[in-house]
């Protein structure tokens, strides 16, 4: 699962990227290391992110309340960190193909469907400029 | 006898030069969401931006407006990946450069730690082995920012859950023989100190006695805890109040300091209401000895 990040066995450089691999990209824990507290990071670096999901997606989390953190995890456990608007968005994609997307929730995803262009891989990209004003005036709050 | 004087003198001259670059007192982290409290903070000693969610060219309101009251604000890097066993990336560098124009800051600070590797973002602070081999890749990489700087750099050993297996170094003994490699100033984190020190069954105090404070710029304090799912382990979370064990570890370590250091409170979400936020200030005020922000009266 891990093929494409490391690969290396020798030197730091390799030995990095398996432990990036075995902390956000369901690699091996690699030789020497204690797996339990590497869990314990691989678990704490997940609600890191949903706590940064939350801020970019607050619909979307409110929607799931205290269970946000548990449901960020169970599906973006194994997969590399991209930032929180897309961490947030492959969610509520996935979300809403199960019919589990609430309202609210619908709304926000809605909103930003309509002012980028996200193909799921690449980061979003803004489908014209009055559209990322307006998604821009509503993520602050100021006109 | 005199030749130890004058060392001692140039000695203490160095100190008060590091300190001298933020005033002695209580700060904290500028951030967006707390925007508006800190602009109401009668006067904070001094102020942190984290550079990668600043445009040189266009900082937030509320960073210009401190500025604007003669409040030094420092730039943050998080992402240049100093441990990194690839070469620092020059348009980060850079960025950190611009950062620290734009706000005319007197320093800026970074971390001892790695967050990418092979192309791959691990989205936090990782740790490097405390060896040979990642001092010689530390120190390159240091060497190589502060040549773009034209101010100092601080460095900031992180919180860590793990350790790497290899280490040849304790961590106060790998930080000191990097800073002495690089001339780096520390950005000393008392919360991580304490975090590694009990998640690594040790005592922070004593561990606090073998840290180079002599090259303290500032101090960082945050909050953390315990999670229901990992007992027995503390998280530095920021998300979290500052534990009373963490202030009297500030307690401690200015006891150790020339003089009061600068320090800062750093909460990065779950923000609690102003009142709770103000009393946090206070409450590391008191630990320093120092007036909180606003307050005219020495707290503690």
């Amino acid at each position: 699962m891990a093929s494409g990040i490391g690969g290396g066995t020798s030197g730091l450089a390799a030995r990095q990227a398996d432990l990036v691999a075995a902390l956000v990209a369901d690699g091996p824990v690699p030789p020497g290391f204690d797996p339990a507290l590497l869990d314990a990071t691989r678990r704490a670096l997940l609600r890191k992110r949903a706590g940064e999901a939350a801020k970019v997606w607050p619909l979307l989390a409110a929607s799931l309340g205290a269970e946000w953190p548990r449901a960020f995890a169970a599906r973006r456990a194994g997969h590399e960190p991209v930032g929180a608007l897309r961490d947030g968005w492959d969610i509520a994609r996935a979300l809403q193909r199960c019919g589990e997307l609430g309202t609210g929730a619908a709304a926000e995803l809605a909103e930003r469907e309509t002012a980028f262009r996200y193909d799921g891989h690449s980061d979003p990209r803004p489908r014209s400029r009055s559209r990322v004003r307006r998604m821009i005036a509503m993520l602050t709050g100021r006109p | 006898m005199a030749v130890a004087g004058v060392a001692e003198a140039v000695a203490v001259a160095a100190v008060a030069e590091r300190h001298a670059l933020l005033p002695a007192g209580v700060g904290v982290g500028w951030r967006p969401e707390i925007a508006g409290w800190v602009a109401g903070l009668p006067g904070p000693a001094f102020c942190e931006v984290i550079a990668e969610t600043l445009a040189p060219a266009a900082p937030p309101r509320g960073v210009v407006e401190l500025r604007e009251r003669g409040i030094p604000v420092v730039p943050h890097g998080v992402r240049l990946s100093l441990g990194g066993a690839e070469p620092v990336e020059g348009s980060r560098v850079r960025h950190l450069a611009a950062c620290a124009a734009a706000l005319q800051a007197p320093l800026v600070s970074e971390h001892v730690a790695f967050v990418r590797a092979a192309g791959h973002d691990a989205g936090h602070l990782l740790p490097v082995p405390r060896t040979r081999e990642a001092l010689d890749v530390l120190a390159t990489n240091i060497r190589r920012t502060q040549a773009e700087l034209d101010v100092p750099l601080a460095l900031e050993p992180i919180a860590a859950l793990f350790d790497w297996p290899d280490d040849e170094y304790s961590e106060p003994d790998f930080l000191t023989e990097l800073l002495e490699r690089t001339g780096a100033l520390l950005l000393l984190d008392v919360a991580n100190v304490y975090a590694n020190a009990v998640n690594r069954g040790q005592d922070p105090e004593a561990v606090l006695d073998r840290l180079p404070i002599d090259r303290v710029a500032y101090v960082h304090v945050a909050g953390g805890g315990e999670h229901a799912d990992d007992p027995g382990i503390y998280h530095d979370t920021h998300i979290h109040p500052v534990p009373r064990a963490v202030l009297q570890l500030v307690e401690r370590l200015v006891e150790r300091t020339a003089g009061p250091p600068p320090v800062m409170l750093e909460r990065d979400g779950r923000y609690p209401p102003a009142a709770e936020l103000r009393a946090e200030l206070e409450a590391i005020a008191a630990a320093v000895g120092r007036p909180a922000p606003g307050d005219t009266a020495v707290a503690g």
